[in-house]
């Protein structure tokens, strides 16, 4: 991590860790949907920012994260202080192997077929979450959910998330500046020459796939106790644009971008939702004026002005340009 | 255990269940393969995967029941709601390829996917905002509302009217595709675009009039449709997936791949509700994901 970045950083957790304090509950709940989303946005573009992979299924593995914290709370019976800690290790694990199996299949192709094939098995598990109704509770989905012990104050609840969210996003920034990491961008600008150089493609995409879908898995855990329950609607169709929505109007090109755009998506609807039944419709209208207008996101904006304003020069380029 | 599984398939013996089955299957197939024709025809030509289609093929069927209302004559009526259908849906193609589509041919696919998918969300809501949240219906003409008798069964005729009207829509884009000129560009276009283009073609219009052609036809799709289903805004979501998985099936681009796919998928669909009843969806899925494993290209489609 570099100098420059340390002091916005040390300010962020400063006011994040502060927080609280100013907000009634409503809005804590709302901050904790906003660090749950932040993360699974992040988690979802390590695969297309860095690796180049459109996933169109990631809501799978934010789903199975759900499925398996409220799973892990209704069935497990452990005590409270040993569910608190192995719930994330738990809902993690669980997303691994889905993202195991479905990344097994798909990372076999690449471009418009690979996002063909995760949104394919994500309907698959979907019809799973609908149908297998002793596990699942069917359409119904699981309800009353409730944090382990201490956790179902909605202030330690948030600072459990905190925590965790933080220790997400920390890791996966290790990954992605790791010697891995840097595959996985080299993967993205030229498959074939590094192929050539001798590095196996399809295992880095896999083990790259497995890796945001464990933490996608955290991120749906963590807002699955928050609500109080898991629906297959989160498994729908209409959910695998999410993750893309908030990854592109954050910015694809940043790290933090798409946890930007997670926290403006999220206000958005809370605001939006609230005051018309019409959500969708503001939705769609405001991808399209992202896609068209804005391709880079906020951060792009920003840093267009940035640009422009320090050396006044002409913008950055694309990303496909790049 | 056997005698169980054997009564479980006993339909498998009765002829009057196999022909009833067959014909939901196949006069269902030729319903999906209108929308999907469309949506792989789209795809090959201009590399979008276009997830608002079913969104056309449900306002194709809000536009047939608004234009059914107002003749008073069903059979006058009826024939208005087809033409009106497509004449309107070709006319919104036409205004979203030129509007929003074109923008994005050079845009990374995760912003192609976003803008379709965006479609969606708009173009459910203002039909919601136009036709209500509630379902509509269309009545069928007189002539094509009774039964024929055979083999021992009474044949819905309606049901075999959409058979002969799919069969009727595949034989005229086959006479586009292979017998005219423009379905020549049309099939240069899907296999290189740039070259095309470098031979002095315009594709931009090509583009647009293939668009059109799609929409038209999944409008048409909505309106043959609309007698036998609830039209709402809840339409466009079951359609949805059962189009995506008959193009990944049949292969991305290729019109015969999705007839043939089409049948495969409303066959499936009409007997694995008999065999494994509650699990048909599972079964489409099932069908696409060892497509996409085994021939990720699909029956008939051209490689990556």
């Amino acid at each position: 991590m570099k100098a420059r970045h340390a002091a916005p950083l040390l300010a962020a957790a400063a006011v994040l860790l502060a927080l609280p304090s100013g907000l009634t509950d409503f809005w804590i709940f709302i901050t904790v949907e906003v660090l749950a989303f932040a993360l699974y946005a992040v988690s979802f573009n390590v695969l297309l920012g860095y690796g180049g992979m459109l996933s169109f299924g990631h809501a799978a593995f934010f789903g199975v994260g759900g499925y398996t914290a409220a799973l892990f709370v209704k069935q497990s019976g452990l005590p409270p202080a040993l569910a608190v800690a192995c719930l994330p290790l738990a809902a993690m694990f669980v997303s691994a192997a889905a993202a195991l199996v479905i990344g097994f299949f798909s990372v076999r192709r690449a471009g418009i077929y690979f996002a063909m094939l995760t949104f394919a098995f994500q309907m698959l598990l979907y019809t799973i979450a609908l149908k297998a109704t002793p596990l699942t509770g069917g359409d119904d989905g699981l309800t009353g959910l409730k944090p382990p012990g201490l956790l179902a104050q909605p202030l330690a609840y948030y600072y459990y998330t905190l925590a965790l969210t933080g220790a997400g996003l920390y890791l996966l920034h290790r990954f992605v500046s790791s010697p891995f990491g840097h595959t996985l961008r080299a993967l993205r600008a030229n498959p074939l020459r590094v192929q050539y150089l001798g590095i196996d493609v399809r295992a880095h995409r896999l083990a790259a796939f497995v890796l945001s879908g464990a933490f996608a898995g955290l991120a749906g855990a963590i807002f699955a106790l928050s609500n109080g329950n898991v629906f297959p609607g989160w498994l729908d169709w209409t959910a695998s644009a999410t993750p893309v929505v908030m990854a592109v109007l954050g910015g694809t090109a940043s790290f933090l971008g798409p946890a930007l755009g997670a926290a403006v998506y999220v206000v958005l609807e809370v605001l939006i939702s609230g005051r018309t039944e019409y959500w969708p419709l503001a939705m769609g209208i405001i991808i399209v004026i992202l896609v068209l207008l804005m391709p880079e996101g906020l951060t792009g904006l920003w840093r267009m002005g940035v640009v422009r304003r320090g050396a006044r020069a002409a913008p950055l380029p694309t990303r496909e340009a790049r | 255990m056997f005698e169980l599984i054997a009564q479980h398939f006993a339909w498998v013996q009765s002829p009057v269940v196999l022909a009833r089955q067959t014909l939901a299957g196949v006069s269902n197939g030729m319903l999906l393969f209108l929308i999907s024709a469309g949506l792989s025809l789209i795809f090959g030509v201009l590399r979008i995967l276009n997830f608002a289609h079913s969104a056309l093929f449900m306002l194709g069927a809000l536009i047939a029941v608004s234009v059914a209302a107002l003749l008073p004559d069903p059979l006058a009526g009826f024939a208005a709601a087809l033409a009106g259908a497509a004449a309107g849906l070709a006319l919104l193609g036409a205004a979203i390829e030129i509007s929003l589509l074109r923008r994005i041919y050079r845009a990374p696919h995760e912003m192609q996917l976003l803008l379709t998918f965006a479609l969606v969300f708009i173009l459910g809501d203002t039909a919601k905002l136009i036709w209500g949240p509630e379902e509509h219906s269309v009545a069928m003409p007189a002539i094509l509302a009774g039964g024929v008798q055979a083999f021992g069964l009474v044949f819905p005729l309606y049901r075999l009217f959409l058979i002969a009207a799919g069969a009727a829509v595949a034989a005229g884009l086959w006479l586009i595709l292979y017998r005219t000129r423009w379905g020549i560009l049309i099939r240069a276009a899907t296999m290189d675009r740039e070259m095309l283009a470098a031979l002095g073609v315009n594709t931009r219009g090509l583009f647009t009039a293939v668009f059109t052609l799609g929409a038209a036809l999944a409008g048409l799709g909505g309106a043959l449709a609309a007698p036998v289903v609830a039209v709402g805004p809840g339409l466009h979501v079951q359609v949805l997936i059962d189009a995506f998985a008959v193009v990944v099936i049949g292969g991305l681009g290729s019109v015969l791949g999705a007839f043939i796919a089409s049948l495969l998928v409303g066959l499936v669909n009409a007997f694995g509700v008999l065999a494994f009843p509650g699990l048909a969806v599972v079964l489409t899925f099932a069908c696409m994901a060892i497509v996409l494993v085994v021939r990720p290209r699909g029956l008939l489609g051209t490689a990556e």
